[in-house]
């Protein structure tokens, strides 16, 4: 090896050594001292990189933009909200070193959560910490659990409730229809298998075939065949973003089956459905949310969003802002109802959140009892406008 | 500068620690790993653990690998099998913490010892890809054994108790992965004073001459799989009791880690291993430093990430023998001042 190597990874080992020393935990402590005292801090763990950094990337920017705007109104009763956001790559020990990080440096009291892992690996700090109400990415069931995750929520219905909007969608439109699910051999696949058993009885729906496949599985073609004999009126895939439902879409097509193809959240972004090419004509799927393009009643947010960003924003984004504006509205109950800011009075505080107007980010005024809120529409794809059109009313599955 | 150490009776040869400074050194980091607790805040006593946890996980990966030569994928899974074992026995019976990390090794050490015998008639890459299948089964088996692994859902792990302190926060928990992964480190490097660590050494070099010299092929590379394995499940133990929650996902694969660090030495578990858990947050640090704005995060997150596997290339390509050889090489240099090596 010559001196030129030696120097560089010399001169790397000892960088890096002295970069992780704990000293810098110290000047970072000084650092957090320096700020304003009167904030209130939104931390979130923030998939920037890697396989949800498409999502990431989103909700990043509608929790930005939200707070934005609350900010230029004044604020949660008059404190400003301070934003810190880390990356975490979607692994959930980095994601646990950012909130380890983000609640040392701050003393933080609303947080964004990337994964369902996350949400389990970190509720017992939140219920040790106290003082901080969650929210995040994960639409898991065991999530939904109040007693279990008493500190947390979800900003939408979990899984099965998808799923479950979906069949009531279904059970409407064609009473006793054939119904297949198809599913990833995942934890987030797997979630609302048990849900769809249940509930395709309860409405006398008849279950078709259950296919499960491996994780962004390309080669679909057995599993085609197998739906095929099953020949389903409706099938439903949960637990991908895209992979392989394109596929296996192109492929029932090739075959001349007629089955309605549908998704659930993560599947129906708009740029994510249009990707699956001409087949894609006919998509439908649940959303929780508004598309950013819709113009359909009165929504004044959805107005704002598109002065602010007037190029397109994902289902992420919107995911991000409500985040945002639900955590902040707990904040603004608790305080305005001179209680201390901590994580059980924010979670009453959510609880008691009736009618609420989202501005149009939700079609309908939402009401929280839970950990979910269990409201969404089916959307179906208009391949030639290039965009997801309602195909139902607003769905509240609490009523 | 330092010219030699004259050996004269084999203990010395043998020794871990060969000279009076060597052992000053090891105080201070005695001093230092007690003292670090009660001037770092969560975020660093947070990456301390995980360190120890990677350590003790790694050491076990590099006993069978970088010394014994049998290249294993499964690590993963002895590691969920420890972590399933210690958050079963102490969500159904409350067992103590100790006794927990024990049962876990020892279930991982049998799952392993059943994964290695293959090793018997395959090597390199076949056997890989062998034990490739312990992580398939493993993972089928805790999300499809629900009523024991709580399915995809995963378990949620009591936190554990020892002598009456609940283990709650890092802090604490230093206290005790610390410790064990010091036990664990120390126990793998007296290992190869022995006659088996040094058998293990001779089947990685030649295994035909190993078995010629008298070492049982069979016994000892399934003995390297049951210590390798048994290392993983205590330090899967350790990582249920750490993050509290486990899924079937919770265990990807780590075999980078002793890459990068250097196979076939201690030093290199401990260096591979810090490596790994805090150049992404070294890196990190760095980035927030950059006078970028609101969007620096993200403009630079990807890029943070292409430079992390830049630095892992780099090393592989310029030091193949890890960051091991470049510590030694840094030791040498002062050892040896002014003189060059």
């Amino acid at each position: 090896m010559t001196m030129k190597k030696r120097t560089f990874m010399a001169a790397t080992a000892a960088t890096l050594a002295s970069l992780s020393s704990p000293l810098l935990a110290q000047a970072q402590k000084k650092a957090a001292k320096g700020g304003p005292a009167e904030d209130i801090v939104f931390g979130a763990s923030m998939p920037m990189t890697g396989v949800f950094a498409f999502a990431g990337i989103a909700i990043d920017a509608g929790i930005k933009d939200y707070l934005s705007i609350l900010n230029e109104s004044g604020g949660v009763e008059g404190r400003k909200v301070k934003y810190v956001p880390e990356d975490t790559a979607y692994k959930v020990d980095q994601s646990m070193a950012a909130f380890k990080k983000i609640t040392s440096q701050n003393k933080v009291n609303l947080y964004y959560a990337d994964s369902t892992g996350f949400c389990k690996a970190v509720n017992p700090e939140l219920e040790r910490h106290g003082g901080i109400l969650m929210t995040g990415a994960s639409f898991a069931k065991e999530i939904s659990n109040a007693q279990k995750y008493p500190h947390q929520f979800m900003v939408g219905p979990d899984y099965s409730e998808m799923v479950a909007i979906l069949l009531q969608y279904i059970a409407k439109t064609k009473p006793g229809a054939k119904v297949a699910l198809v599913y990833s051999d995942t934890e987030f696949g797997r979630d609302p298998v048990e849900a769809f058993r249940t509930d395709t009885q309860k409405l006398g729906l008849k279950i078709a075939t259950e296919i499960v496949t491996p994780p962004g599985s390309v080669d679909v073609s057995a599993e085609v065949i197998k739906l095929r004999r099953a020949d389903p009126d409706y099938a439903i895939f949960h637990g991908y973003i895209s992979a392989p439902i394109p596929e296996f879409i192109n492929q029932a097509r090739g075959v001349g089956m007629k089955t309605q193809f549908m998704g659930t959240f993560w599947t129906m972004d708009n740029s994510t459905v249009m990707r699956m090419g001409p087949n894609a004509d006919g998509f439908m799927g649940v959303m929780p949310y508004r598309y950013y393009y819709d113009t359909e009643g009165k929504s004044p947010m959805l107005e704002k969003i598109r002065k602010m960003r007037p190029e397109y924003q994902a289902t992420g984004y919107m995911q991000g802002f409500l985040a945002a504006m639900l955590l902040t509205e707990a904040a603004r109950r608790t305080l305005a109802a001179g209680n201390e800011l901590n994580g059980k009075n924010m979670k009453i505080a959510l609880s008691s959140i009736r009618n609420f107007d989202t501005g149009g980010i939700i079609g309908v005024p939402l009401s929280i009892k839970g950990n979910s809120i269990p409201i969404g529409r089916v959307y179906k794809a208009d391949f030639k406008q290039q965009k997801m059109v309602p195909a139902s009313d607003w769905i509240n599955l609490t009523q | 500068m330092r010219i030699g150490s004259a050996k004269q009776s084999y203990a010395a040869d043998a020794a871990l620690f060969d000279s009076r400074t060597q052992w000053a050194w090891v105080a201070v980091l005695a001093a230092s790993l007690l003292a670090f607790p009660f001037v770092a805040n969560e975020y660093w006593l947070y990456l301390a653990c995980l360190v120890a946890i990677n350590i003790a996980s790694t050491t076990g990966l590099n006993l069978l690998t970088g010394y014994t030569g049998l290249v294993s994928l499964g690590q993963s899974a002895f590691m969920g099998l420890g972590a399933y074992t210690v958050a079963i026995l102490q969500i159904r019976y409350g067992t103590p913490m100790l006794l927990n990390l024990l049962a876990g090794g020892v279930v991982a050490m049998l799952a392993g010892v059943v994964v290695g015998v293959p090793s018997l008639r395959v090597k390199g890459l076949y056997l890989a890809i062998a034990t490739i299948a312990a992580g398939v089964i493993a993972h089928f088996v805790f999300s499809h054994f629900a009523d024991l692994t709580g399915g995809s859902a995963g378990l949620s792990v009591p936190p554990a108790q020892v002598l009456g302190v609940v283990l709650d926060s890092s802090f604490k928990l230093y206290w005790v992965i610390v410790p064990i992964t010091a036990l664990l480190l120390i126990g793998a490097a007296n290992l190869f004073r022995t006659r088996i660590g040094r058998a293990f050494i001779a089947i990685r070099d030649r295994d035909i001459s190993a078995e010629v010299l008298g070492i049982p092929l069979l016994r000892y590379k399934l003995l390297s799989f049951a210590i390798s394995s048994f290392y993983a499940g205590v330090a899967g133990g350790l990582f249920a009791y750490f993050f509290r929650a486990i899924t079937p996902e919770s265990f990807p694969l780590i075999m980078s880690i002793f890459f990068v660090g250097g196979m076939g030495t201690m030093l290199g578990s401990v260096l591979g291993a810090v490596f790994m858990t805090l150049v992404p947050e070294v890196l990190k640090l760095i980035v927030g430093w950059l006078p970028l704005g609101d969007s620096a995060m993200l403009v630079l997150s990807p890029v943070r990430t292409i430079v992390f596997g830049l630095m892992i290339v780099l090393f592989l390509i310029f030091e193949p023998h890890g960051l091991a050889e470049v510590w030694r090489r840094i030791r040498r240099l002062f050892h040896l001042w002014p003189f060059r090596t």
